[in-house]
């Protein structure tokens, strides 16, 4: 399906996605109530890696230095502008091969059911596969106190 | 214990044939005019790669038919009672208020990311500074050249956060007139462009997604687009934000 080419009056359709999608949506969302118990979610910090990326790091300064240091300056001298890629609306396709290491890991995590169907046949799979979990993550343990909740503010 | 999923307003059907966290059945507990879905929880050690699908099949079999208000995932409380004490009872008034406010409306989240070698050369083509350091040390050696490499990157990575900048606001520019409020969130990776979230009619989602469509024919090639949904309100459970948006009253 190019959805790049189609005409005006088109609608897209949203879709809910894998892993990395339902773990961007739902992560730090949500209603915060005061006063829970702490949980420890195993395995937590591989699921956030993705969101931990900071912009403003020694870690990223150098990745961003390789890639624009492994450019073709040729290359670099052909590349369309913004405005030019405006007009040239074309199908694409080069475009998925930086998909990013980071995401595939997290899909790889839960490549057994990515369909989001909701056929969970398979209940006596034994729960104790959380301790194969790479680690112990540290607990997100949100215990406020005071009652008059409001929110993050 | 008792894993918290959301709270919905009572009546509404909170029949759910997904599983929940470990597996377990979805009940309700009731209060006044509130429903909390919850499930029993052994202990107090969960799975969260596996979990977080759980409580995301939970919460998005009820979001399809009834507006449900998602609790942050990981949860817990002690027993039914607290469910009531801490969540209900306190929060009532609020969570009514909020479900009222988003009755009809869903979430729609929309991605963009860029392709990291477009988003370079781009970058190198309109950044005298940046295409002056980079030929500066092409002439040096890998290892003398290790700070001038952090600040080089340091340079590329302003000209990204002008463009992410830049982008989110085209990005809202062109969808939020088709939406009823907008959240802007924290962009994923570092090739992350924005990271959206929308809240939008249920009658209104062809529309918004008519306006996607333009957006991403705009953008091109430039930023692979996302769009995600329809998802129940997790991005606007914060009562902050019935202030802010004047479209909510």
């Amino acid at each position: 399906m190019s959805v790049a080419t189609t005409p005006r009056g088109y609608v897209e359709r949203p879709r809910p996605s894998g892993l990395a999608d339902v773990i961007d949506v739902i992560l730090d969302k949500g209603l915060v109530i005061d006063a829970y118990v702490r949980v420890s979610l195993i395995g937590i910090e591989i699921l956030t890696i993705d969101a931990r990326i900071v912009i403003a790091s020694v870690d990223t300064y150098l990745r961003f230095a390789e890639a624009v240091n492994r450019l073709d300056i040729t290359e670099a001298d052909h590349q369309p502008g913004l405005p030019e890629l405006m007009e040239e609306v074309t199908s694409g396709g080069a475009s998925s091969k930086t998909k990013g290491v980071i995401e595939g890991v997290k899909e790889k995590l839960t490549g057994d059911d990515d369909d989001d169907d909701d056929k969970d046949k398979d209940k006596s799979q034994s729960r104790s596969r959380r301790s194969s979990s790479s680690s112990r993550s540290g607990s997100r343990s949100r215990s406020r106190s005071g009652s008059g909740s409001k929110g993050s503010s | 214990m008792i894993y918290v999923y959301g709270v919905l307003r009572r009546g509404r059907s909170a029949d759910v044939a997904a599983a929940g966290v470990e597996q377990a059945p979805i009940r309700g507990v009731e209060h006044g005019e509130l429903v909390a879905l919850v499930s029993d929880l052994d202990g107090t050690v969960l799975a969260a790669a596996r979990e977080v699908r759980a409580h995301w099949a939970v919460l998005d079999e009820v979001a399809r038919s009834v507006t449900v208000l998602p609790v942050r995932f990981g949860t817990v409380l002690e027993d039914d009672d607290a469910v009531r004490a801490s969540l209900l009872e306190p929060n009532g008034e609020r969570i009514a208020e909020l479900l009222h406010v988003l009755e009809g409306r869903v979430q729609l989240n929309v991605r963009g990311h860029y392709d990291e070698d477009r988003l370079m050369a781009d970058v190198v083509r309109t950044s005298p500074t940046v295409a002056s350091m980079r030929e500066r040390i092409k002439r040096l050696p890998e290892q003398a050249a290790y700070y001038q490499r952090i600040h080089l990157g340091e340079a590329v990575a302003g000209e990204v956060a002008r463009r992410r900048e830049d982008d989110t606001r085209l990005a809202l520019k062109a969808l939020e007139p088709h939406a009823v409020a907008s959240q802007v969130e924290e962009p994923r990776g570092s090739d992350g462009a924005f990271a959206l979230a929308f809240l939008v009619e249920r009658g209104a989602v062809d529309a918004f997604g008519a306006a996607v469509a333009r957006f991403r024919e705009q953008a091109g090639d430039r930023i692979r687009i996302r769009f995600i949904g329809p998802l129940p309100p997790y991005s606007f459970t914060d009562g902050e934000l019935a202030a802010g948006s004047p479209a909510w009253a």
